[in-house]
């Protein structure tokens, strides 16, 4: 049990209550201690370090309008669609609380994006935060499952064909699939019973889980301490420290971490709100044309996209085709020659990885190239999960590794937002060549390069000189 | 932390100067943006337009007898009286709570509803058919004379089932009721001799 | 060698547009007056008068039309049917049976149809200002017209008496052994009772309030948004000054 602190009568008020707090929930000052007041952050982060904290408005936001549009919506097949309108129109402002909550959602994963590409460019990942990654990595995931039931309740057109068609992917999976996807649904199509349980994920389930990710994401980074933008250690034992044993590199998080995220708060919520008010459609990407016609069973749109923030991904489903599986399977030979031929392994996995190669091949000639899309689609997410195994480069930070490395980051950028735009578009959007669909055959690159990216890693990681990290922290006084 | 290297209080003022004007930025703010998600809990136009106000056809209410129509969810009566209803009201005025309907005239009695027969025209009875004890809706009782629940000398009126409250043709509480008030007239008015409006009335 | 560049061009955009939107022509830019009064309450009136037989706008209350400069009174007097009250939604009066029957199908909802039509090739007005103004006779079809902006559409041109009959006219060239149909312009075969002028105008009017329908909130969203705008960029400049005073210490 806790001291028990006695205070002078002759403190004033404020002081007083407080120690009677402190005597009774003394976690809380503690955690105020360690999380805000005590914990020394980098000082040399720059604007990237502020899409966590920008996610957690987001989050905040997102479940405030969340609460007050469940007041007025109604879970109902016959009635949901008319509900939003009646947002939109009968309740006072609740159009602007609709608008918060669907620029919230594509804000979200703008922000998410970059706070993960954060920590691509600075090694974040790396040990010993892989677990803040993989938290990270979870959230991400939570994220996706969380957006896609949302965007079922407004129940449109773009609302049901859309979760009719990704429902329908998990029927693609060999002998449980038909019954998985009846399962999920709770129907033969995507109906009533679909829009209840969406419901009832979307605003208490999932959030749940979010909220106790998030939680577990910030202390599993509390404990290690946060990285920086030169991918030096402010902590490590190496670490300069000042007569107090704070790290003379960092400085508390409160208050010069709290003013500078209000500031990037205040700058977020300018574009937030500029979008909110002058552009709430946002062309038609944040809030999708087709999903003001409400859902009709019996009549698929001419053409129904995931909304744009599912689109790379979806763009490397359309791109398992029959003819893409060659391609993979030449990838799964390619692998497992080096892997018995090249890689260091102990020899009694050579055999194993050989047989493990030919029946992953056997399967790939046998099930249909729709599974194949699936898995594909799944496995650029899941592949996030292994980054912090997959870098060999020796040192974090994109500052210090060889230049060309910047490049292949760029085009790697450069190649997720080709994947996005072509999962926006129609098939067969940039034409024909030679006979050949060239949307097609660049998305399939796309998809190629992405796991390339990633799976090569270990060997394009070590290429190259990697230039001289300081030992001290690269700041500008300002 | 690292060396400090500026006059401390040349920074303490500037920080203070500028926590001020945010936070007060910010409470405004903050303010502000509370105000559109209180307000959607105000009703909406669909349950204003719900609540709007009913027209009744009382043309073909015979003396003596009542129809009920719904407004805003509450039963409303209009009872064509008789003359000896109308009668029946002066005689019964000593026994009543609040014979002249003072109490919660504001609630309970618009300046129209404020005579004897507590209606615009004293022929026809418009009132909220429901109970100001704790809000049954009461029974006609229009026959007068001796009957089971009532006294010997009723004069017509209602009679509560749930605890017995009973009230004359006017809507008025009988004494040692354990309803405490008169019931409640709404805001009405007549679109013609035929048509009533209830829910508006002509000073709105 | 520039007639054939251009006829090849305009072949090229006819055919990719055809491509890329199987839904026919290019679509007109809409005039945009949502906060012309004068012009919503006409295209009000026409709304009411010609559209609301057949369509219903289920989500916009008679009363709404306060928002753009009429009174209960007015509303009443002019737009309402006399068993509707002021308050009520725009419910269509047909039955969706008998409208399958005659039509093959129930006509959508109007409510958000300005919204729910943009596309590619413009917004949902200029869809819904082309289509409706891009009408032909056609004797093969059951309603016995047809639409440049909607092949095949099975909704009759209601506003005909306004328009009068008028057909489109084709230039037909050759390219390439091909026979290309090039759009050229009308040609009034039967006059309506306004001019092509004053018919536009009006359907202007009309697509002007099914756009401000399809949002009335929209108007009131773009004046708040600037006061928010306003206020926030104070915020930052004060944040802004707030991060400097205290990250004057840090060197």
């Amino acid at each position: 049990m806790a001291v028990f602190k006695e205070i002078s009568p002759n403190a004033s008020a404020g002081e007083k209550v407080s120690n009677w707090f402190e005597n009774r929930f003394p976690t809380a000052f503690d955690a105020y201690r360690v999380h805000m007041s005590e914990y020394y952050a980098p000082k040399n982060f720059n604007f990237w370090y502020a899409f966590g904290a920008l996610a957690m408005l987001v989050l905040v936001i997102q479940i405030v309008t969340g609460i007050f549009l469940v007041m007025h919506y109604k879970p109902d097949a016959a009635l949901a669609f008319g509900s939003v309108e009646y947002i939109m129109r009968d309740v006072p402002w609740g159009w602007l609380i609709r608008y918060m909550h669907s620029t919230g959602a594509s804000a979200f994963f703008i922000v998410v994006y970059l706070h993960m590409f954060r920590g691509l460019l600075y090694g974040s990942y790396r040990k010993p935060r892989e677990l803040v990654w993989i938290f990270g990595c979870a959230i991400f995931l939570c994220l996706m499952a969380e957006a896609f039931m949302g965007y079922l309740l407004p129940w449109g057109q773009m609302s049901y064909w859309g979760a009719q068609v990704i429902v329908n992917l998990f029927s693609a999976i060999p002998f449980v699939g038909p019954d998985l996807a009846l399962l999920i649904r709770g129907d033969y199509v995507v109906g009533d019973a679909t829009l209840n349980r969406f419901f009832s994920f979307h605003v208490i389930a999932v959030p749940l889980v979010l909220l106790g990710l998030v939680m577990a994401h910030l202390l599993a980074l509390h404990d290690v301490g946060s990285n920086n933008p030169d991918g030096i250690e402010i902590k490590g034992p190496k670490a300069p420290k000042d007569a107090k044993g704070h790290p003379l590199d960092g400085i508390p998080f409160h208050p010069y971490y709290t003013v500078h995220d209000i500031f990037m708060v205040s700058v977020f919520l300018m574009v937030f709100t500029a979008i909110i008010f002058f552009a709430p459609e946002f062309g038609g990407y944040f809030l999708e044309y087709n999903n003001f016609i409400p859902a009709d069973p019996l009549k698929t749109p001419l053409h129904i996209a995931p909304v744009w923030y599912f689109t790379p991904f979806y763009s490397m489903l359309r791109a398992i085709t029959s003819e893409m599986m060659y391609a993979l399977i030449a990838c799964v030979v390619a692998g497992a020659a080096f892997g018995i031929f090249k890689a260091q392994l102990p020899k009694i996995l050579k055999p194993v990885i050989a047989v493990v190669a030919v029946a992953v091949i056997a399967m790939m000639l046998a099930i249909d190239a729709k599974f194949w899309g699936v898995v594909v689609m799944g496995g650029a997410v899941i592949i996030l999960f292994f980054l912090p195994w997959l870098d060999y480069s020796p040192v974090k930070s994109i500052r210090y590794r060889p230049d060309w490395h910047k490049y292949l980051y760029g085009i790697f950028v450069f190649m997720f937002f080709i994947l996005a735009y072509l999962g926006v578009k129609p098939p067969g959007v940039w034409g024909e060549a030679f006979g050949q669909d060239i949307a097609q055959r660049v998305s399939q690159f796309g998809t190629l390069f992405y796991f390339g990216f990633f799976i090569l890693m270990p060997w394009w990681s070590r290429i190259g000189e990697p230039k001289t990290v300081p030992a001290r922290v690269t700041f500008a006084a300002h | 932390m690292s060396e400090t290297l500026v006059d401390t209080n040349q920074i303490d003022s500037s920080k203070r100067t500028w926590l001020i004007a945010s936070g007060c930025a910010g409470a405004v703010g903050a303010g502000a943006a509370a105000i559109p998600f209180v307000s959607t809990f105000q009703p909406s136009e669909r349950a204003k337009a719900a609540g709007a106000a009913v027209e009744v056809d009382i043309g073909a209410i015979k003396p003596g007898e009542k129809i009920t129509v719904e407004w805003r969810g509450k039963p409303v009566w209009i009872v064509r009286r008789t003359p000896e209803q109308l009668a029946a009201l002066s005689q019964v005025t000593n026994q009543l709570a609040d014979p002249e309907s003072k109490r919660k005239q504001s609630d309970l009695t618009p300046i129209y509803a404020r005579n004897e027969g507590r209606s615009i025209k004293p022929e026809y009875f418009v009132a909220v058919g429901i109970c100001t004890h704790l809000g049954c809706s009461p029974s006609d009782k229009f026959q007068m004379g001796p009957q089971p629940s009532l006294p010997d000398d009723w004069h017509g009126g209602f009679l509560c089932p749930c605890h017995g409250s009973t009230f004359d043709m006017a809507g008025r509480v009988y004494k040692n009721k354990p309803a405490p008030d008169n019931l409640e007239i709404p805001p009405y008015m007549y679109l013609s001799d035929s048509r009533l409006l209830i829910g508006e009335d002509k000073k709105a | 060698m520039k007639k054939i560049l251009s006829i090849l061009l305009l072949a090229f955009g006819l055919v990719a547009g055809a491509q890329a939107n199987t839904e026919g022509v290019a679509w007109d830019k809409a005039p945009n007056k949502t906060n012309d009064l004068a012009a919503l309450q006409n295209g009000a009136k026409v709304f009411v008068n010609y559209c609301l037989n057949c369509h219903a706008a289920a989500f916009m209350r008679f009363n709404r039309l306060k928002d753009i400069g009429l009174t209960e009174q007015q509303i009443k007097d002019n737009l309402l049917f006399p068993t509707d009250k002021v308050g009520e939604t725009m419910k269509v009066s047909m039955d969706p049976k008998q409208a399958k029957e005659w039509f093959g199908g129930n006509p959508p909802d109007l409510t958000v149809i300005a919204r729910s039509r943009s596309g590619e090739k413009g917004t949902g007005a200029d869809y819904l200002y082309t289509y409706l103004r891009t009408y032909y006779p056609d004797d093969t079809k059951a309603t016995g017209w047809n639409n440049l902006a909607y092949p095949n559409v099975a909704m009759p041109h209601v506003l005909w008496q306004l328009q009068g009959k008028r057909k489109p006219v084709y230039e037909v060239a050759e390219e390439h052994g091909e026979e290309v149909h090039i759009f050229k312009g009308w040609e009034q075969i039967t006059p309506g009772t306004m001019t092509p002028e004053q018919y536009d105008q009006t359907v202007g009017d009309l697509v002007n309030y099914l756009q401000w329908m399809s949002e009335p909130a929209q108007n009131t969203r773009v004046r708040v948004g600037v006061w928010v705008l306003l206020f926030l960029s104070v915020l930052t400049f004060f944040t802004w000054r707030l991060n400097a005073a205290f990250w004057k210490d840090i060197k």
